[in-house]
């Protein structure tokens, strides 16, 4: 008898428990879910506001779109006095060119750095220099980098963003890639340069494509941050037919700031490229921007 | 065979060994691989690095319709002594120094641990709450300005619908709110990041070494303090390292936002700075430049304060 009741009651003790954790995870599911919400309602906005109309807007900030009309994107677009699409292509070359740069650049100095074949006497203070460059507040170079491009006579041109993007890339850059060379094996280095491998050739044909996960994240964080930066774009291009897309942007609300439908039209089709190429790859995309990054950790 | 092995030429043989290893060091290739990235850091990183440090310590005197840089000495640095607005906005990027990472930080780490134990809906959460990390600054500040409107604002109108009339304050206004209000933004827009790095941390801590806690009857929380926690920390301290750095430098959202104001309230170093070197048009060279050597001297103790306080708590 004695055992039968302690059984039931183990019974109905495992059911409170079980009721508890279920609860329990009800409740984290709700905490969670309002904090989410948190984090994707400004999208849900801008999404929302820009198939209304300003008018509709004024009289009613919130309401929902009374008809889907992709006029504020039309105008956005196809308006010559607006013409969008231009400063899309300018972010699309400068960020583009930077990044091809940034990516030949670092692979091959990370590499250099990297493997213990090839250090020598100054390897330690040059990279102690970049990895000092690594804390730098890029801000703090802008006053001679703008007095130097002006010497150059490029001042005004897409390039001084091009060569300034590079620039301030490459520390954090070779630092990765560096980090991730030094840790790949040694054999196959040798193995190549036993079958005749030149230097570059082991590099190009054997190294290179095993740091791929590295070389994904460093093109992704640099992606994002040509993409994104608005200060070296205001300081170094005041042509306003030259602006990338922040700059552009950041003109734009400025002038047209009450028109609310059209500014956050623009705002979502400025953040839709990244968006889009992010929904769809996420857990690439994720990994891309994880794989290198904690690898020196 | 005391003796030491020698080559025919009698040299002894380890040392023609590291003779022969020196000579062969590949320096073609050492510099063709090294040098054109660290040229292009010495021209457009070093060399600007240095002339700032270098204008600090100069004026720009306009005379006769030119400009001179003339020798100030210490100057510049005696001036931002007495600017209090520089003391204000060292004062606030402190506050965000240190606000900042311990918000990020705690919050990252949490929800880190929350997809790491698989609640439901966890890939929906790790994709959304990334997604803010993509999105440019200016985009960023400019929605969330409408946000925080007084008026019209989400944030107001929503409170006032559910009846906290009065906590529908003057978020961009006020003397208190502004400088909280950007550091929330902030963090908004990079806590995703954070997250997502301690969440691979955990993930690449080694399935054997969770099966043999399991073995051993370790609870799940012995398993979080005692096996997580300590194979996440150098993660940990360079994920806390980047927000603090972030923190230190980060523009864009401020700019946009609240442009520094109201009154300097929520004026940052970066802001000031910017303002002092460029927005003012002050055609002012020497003291932006002893800001930001000032600045740069604050960032290097931070990081370095932080890597010595965490190392010394790992021993």
């Amino acid at each position: 008898m004695a055992t039968v009741a302690s059984a039931g009651r183990v019974r109905r003790e495992d059911q409170v428990a079980h009721w508890w954790r279920r609860f329990l995870l009800l409740a984290l599911s709700v905490v969670l879910l309002a904090f989410t919400l948190m984090v994707i309602v400004p999208f849900i906005w801008m999404l929302v506001m820009s198939f209304r109309t300003t008018g509709e807007i004024l009289a009613e900030p919130y309401g929902l779109p009374t008809r889907l009309s992709l006029e504020n994107y039309h105008r956005l677009f196809f308006d010559p006095a607006i013409r969008f699409s231009r400063y899309f292509v300018t972010s699309a070359f400068v960020s583009g060119v930077a990044l091809v740069l940034t990516s030949v650049l670092s692979t091959m100095a990370g590499y250099g750095f990297g493997r213990t074949r090839y250090h020598f006497r100054l390897r330690s203070p040059l990279f102690g220099i970049l990895l000092l460059a690594l804390m730098l507040p890029p801000q703090i170079l802008y006053l001679p980098q703008f007095t130097m491009m002006g010497r150059y006579g490029l001042l005004g041109s897409r390039w001084s963003l091009v060569l300034l993007y590079t620039a301030t890339a490459l520390p954090v850059s070779i630092y990765l890639m560096a980090t991730y060379f030094s840790q790949l094996p040694g054999e196959l280095e040798d193995a190549a340069r036993i079958d005749g491998c030149t230097e570059f050739r082991t590099f190009w044909q054997v190294m290179l494509p095993l740091s791929r996960p590295a070389l994904a994240t460093v093109i992704l964080l640099n992606f994002l941050h040509f993409w994104n930066e608005l200060l070296l774009a205001v300081t170094m291009v005041t042509d306003p037919a030259l602006r990338t897309l922040p700059a552009a942007m950041m003109m734009f609300v400025g002038e047209h700031g009450s028109n609310y439908a059209i500014a956050a039209a623009s705002l979502v089709s400025a953040m839709l490229p990244v968006l889009i190429l992010y929904l769809v790859l996420s857990d690439k995309f994720i990994e891309g921007l994880t794989a290198g990054a904690l690898k020196g950790a | 065979m005391a003796q030491a092995v020698s080559t025919p030429d009698g040299r002894p043989l380890a040392a023609a060994v590291r003779h022969r290893r020196a000579t062969r060091r590949p320096w073609t290739a050492i510099v063709l691989f090294i040098a054109p990235a660290m040229i292009f850091f010495a021209l457009f990183v070093l060399y600007p690095l240095l002339a700032t440090v270098y204008y600090s310590f100069h004026n720009i005197v306009p005379t006769g319709g030119q400009l001179h840089t003339v020798f100030a000495g210490l100057d510049n640095y005696r001036a931002l002594i007495a600017d209090e607005i520089f003391h204000l906005s060292v004062k606030n990027t402190l506050i965000w120094g240190v606000a900042g990472p311990i918000i990020e930080m705690g919050t990252a780490l949490t929800l880190a641990f929350i997809v790491y134990y698989k609640v439901p809906l966890h890939r929906f959460y790790r994709v959304a709450w990334f997604t803010p990390m993509l999105v440019s600054g200016v985009i960023v500040g400019l929605v969330f300005r409408w946000i925080f409107n007084y008026d019209w604002g989400l944030l107001n109108v929503g409170l006032r619908a559910i009846g906290l009339e009065n906590l529908a304050l003057n978020w961009l206004g006020t003397r208190e709110w502004p400088l909280w209000v950007v550091i929330f933004v902030h963090y908004w827009s990079t806590f995703g990041y954070s997250f997502i790095l301690l969440l691979a941390g955990l993930t690449a801590v080694p399935e054997e070494l969770l099966d043999a806690a399991r073995v051993d009857g370790a609870t799940p929380l012995q398993t979080i303090t005692r096996v997580l926690l300590p194979l996440l920390r150098p993660t940990f301290i360079t994920v806390l390292i980047l927000s603090f750095m972030g923190k230190m430098r980060a523009f864009n959202i401020t700019w946009v936002l609240t442009g520094g104001g109201p009154m300097h309230y929520s004026e940052t170093v970066a802001t000031y700075v910017q303002k002092r070197a460029f927005a003012w048009r002050s055609l002012d060279l020497g003291y932006p430049s002893a800001m930001s050597v000032v600045w740069f001297g604050v960032v290097l103790l931070g990081v370095g304060l932080i890597n010595r306080w965490l190392k010394r708590h790992a021993d």
